[in-house]
């Protein structure tokens, strides 16, 4: 089968839109005089998109199509978060409606807010490599893996103090000091073999010992649940 | 290879220059030649333990400064002719020592001596640091109780950090743990740490357990070391010790609190 002389594809382009603050085609015109004389090579054959958005009520749509014409602008059509009994009067004066991505300011916050929480999240999935200590963390010795996790091969001792930017591993005794996710990781997590640490910390949240009573002297792993603290059995 | 071993813990009163001592004789005893240097500049003690103190006419500093040989200051044992002593100077600081001026006169001893104790000041100041400095393996005295362990969890971090081996990246020090001043009656009764714990909470192997005895304290004011004491507990520990230092495996004593005899309980004792 022979392949279709033609094909529809959606693709994006940077499209100008002139925004309309007033109906009175007079004002535009003056204005639109001056913006051109600016730099007339630039607006010309410029495909352009009217936006009525800030509009009150409708505006001689005809009649703004030539005064953008008049200017040399390719005109494409109309857009803005207006009414749906607008847009059906605009299309059927035989102009065309565009639809932008971003609709109202409400919506452009959450779309921020959204993306701000995507970010967060591939920070938190970035892969950490590790750093090994093999041996004890001796009383007033301090190790901080930046930007790693850290693997204890021995015992932290009482006194001592590990911090990590990703999750701390103990194989041994935990008595000193853990501070895991210390660059903000709420993800982060504290594991050992034997609980019996002065102060454990993810993402800023800490207890001290009277707070880990319930898996003290035992295998276990600290984690994070909707910002509190949490210890849970390891084995 | 002169061995140089410095005896340390972080924490006074443990039972430092009590081991130094100790240690010395035993190992001058099996007919090795000793040295026992005092770091504690300032505060000289090892020369009473050993009974030597009216014997001092030069110190360890005179010697830094030039103003006496090694030879004039050093002490020989009158028990053990193969022992000699360095002592430390009463009235100067610890200052006085410096890394270049110890490391001179440690080099000029291991020609002669087979054996180097050092007797480090308690802390973790220049001095302490100075005595573990040069050495190739440190015994780690300490008691059993949380405040001890925790110092010499201390010191431990600095001989791995802080040692000439440390520094040049070299074979780190032998550690070993002499836990003294220990009562396995008051283990029982859960008022000290027990011998598991303080090497649980440590993990360096274990070199000796000294009992807690009337015979240390006796030893000291008389200047006879309690090694020499064959008949007490804390004087066979010691020698147990010595053995274990020489590479012996020897089994571990005064473990177990004493069961009273059915006569004892009866009549008291």
């Amino acid at each position: 089968m022979a392949a279709a002389s033609i094909e529809f594809k959606g693709s994006s382009f940077t499209l100008s839109v002139l925004h309309l603050r007033t109906s009175a085609l007079a004002d535009i015109r003056a204005d639109l005089i001056k913006k051109v004389a600016q730099a007339p090579d630039f607006f010309y054959l410029v495909p352009v998109v009217v936006s009525i958005e800030k509009l009150v009520g409708g505006i001689e749509y005809q009649a703004l199509k030539t005064l953008v014409e008049e200017f040399n602008f390719t005109f494409v059509g109309f857009t803005g978060d207006v009414a749906t009994e607008q847009r059906k009067l605009i299309r059927e004066l035989g102009f065309s409606f565009v639809n932008t991505t971003k609709v109202s300011t409400a919506t452009k916050t959450a779309i921020a807010q959204e993306s701000v929480t995507e970010i967060a999240t591939s920070a938190e999935c970035r892969l950490y490599t590790d750093k090994v200590h093999r041996g004890q963390v001796r009383s007033g010795q301090q190790l901080y893996a930046k930007d790693q996790n850290l693997v204890v091969i021995g015992s932290v001792s009482a006194g001592a103090e590990v911090i990590a930017d990703g999750n701390i591993h103990v194989y041994g005794s935990l008595r000193g000091r853990a501070i895991a996710g210390a660059k903000g990781h709420h993800k982060a997590q504290i594991y050992c073999q034997n609980l019996e640490a002065e102060l454990v910390s993810i993402n800023g949240n800490y207890w001290l010992s009277e707070s880990m009573q319930q898996h003290w002297g035992s295998p276990a792993f600290i984690h994070l649940t909707d910002s509190e603290l949490t210890s849970s059995k390891l084995i | 290879m002169a061995r140089i071993i410095v005896v340390t813990s972080g924490k006074g009163g443990v039972g430092k220059t009590t081991s130094s001592a100790a240690i010395g004789i035993g190992l001058a005893l099996k007919g090795h030649k000793v040295v026992l240097i005092d770091f504690d500049i300032g505060l000289r003690n090892l020369d009473l333990i050993m009974g030597c103190e009216r014997r001092v006419v030069y110190d360890f500093v005179n010697v830094i400064n030039g103003e006496a040989t090694l030879n004039q200051a050093l002490i020989k044992d009158k028990r053990v002719s193969s022992l000699s002593i360095l002592p430390a100077s009463q009235t100067r600081d610890k200052d006085a020592l410096t890394k270049e001026n110890v490391g001179k006169i440690l080099e000029e001893l291991a020609k002669t001596f087979d054996y180097i104790i050092c007797d480090s000041p308690a802390g973790i100041e220049a001095g302490a640091m100075m005595a573990l400095y040069y050495a190739d393996e440190a015994i780690v005295t300490t008691n059993p109780e949380v405040s001890s362990v925790r110092d010499s969890d201390r010191i431990l971090g600095m001989l791995a950090s802080r040692s000439r081996r440390a520094e040049l990246g070299l074979e780190p020090i032998k550690e070993h743990l002499l836990l003294t001043r220990y009562s396995p009656k008051r283990v029982e009764e859960g008022e000290m740490l027990s011998v598991e714990d303080v090497v649980d909470i440590l993990s360096i192997p274990l070199l000796g357990v000294i009992p807690e005895s009337q015979a240390v304290l006796k030893a000291s004011n008389s200047g006879e070391p309690v090694i020499l004491d064959i008949e007490s507990d804390a004087g066979k520990a010691y020698q147990d010790v010595i053995e274990r230092l020489l590479g012996e495996t020897v089994e571990f004593r005064f473990l177990v609190a004493e069961k009273k005899g059915i006569f004892t309980r009866m009549f008291g004792g």
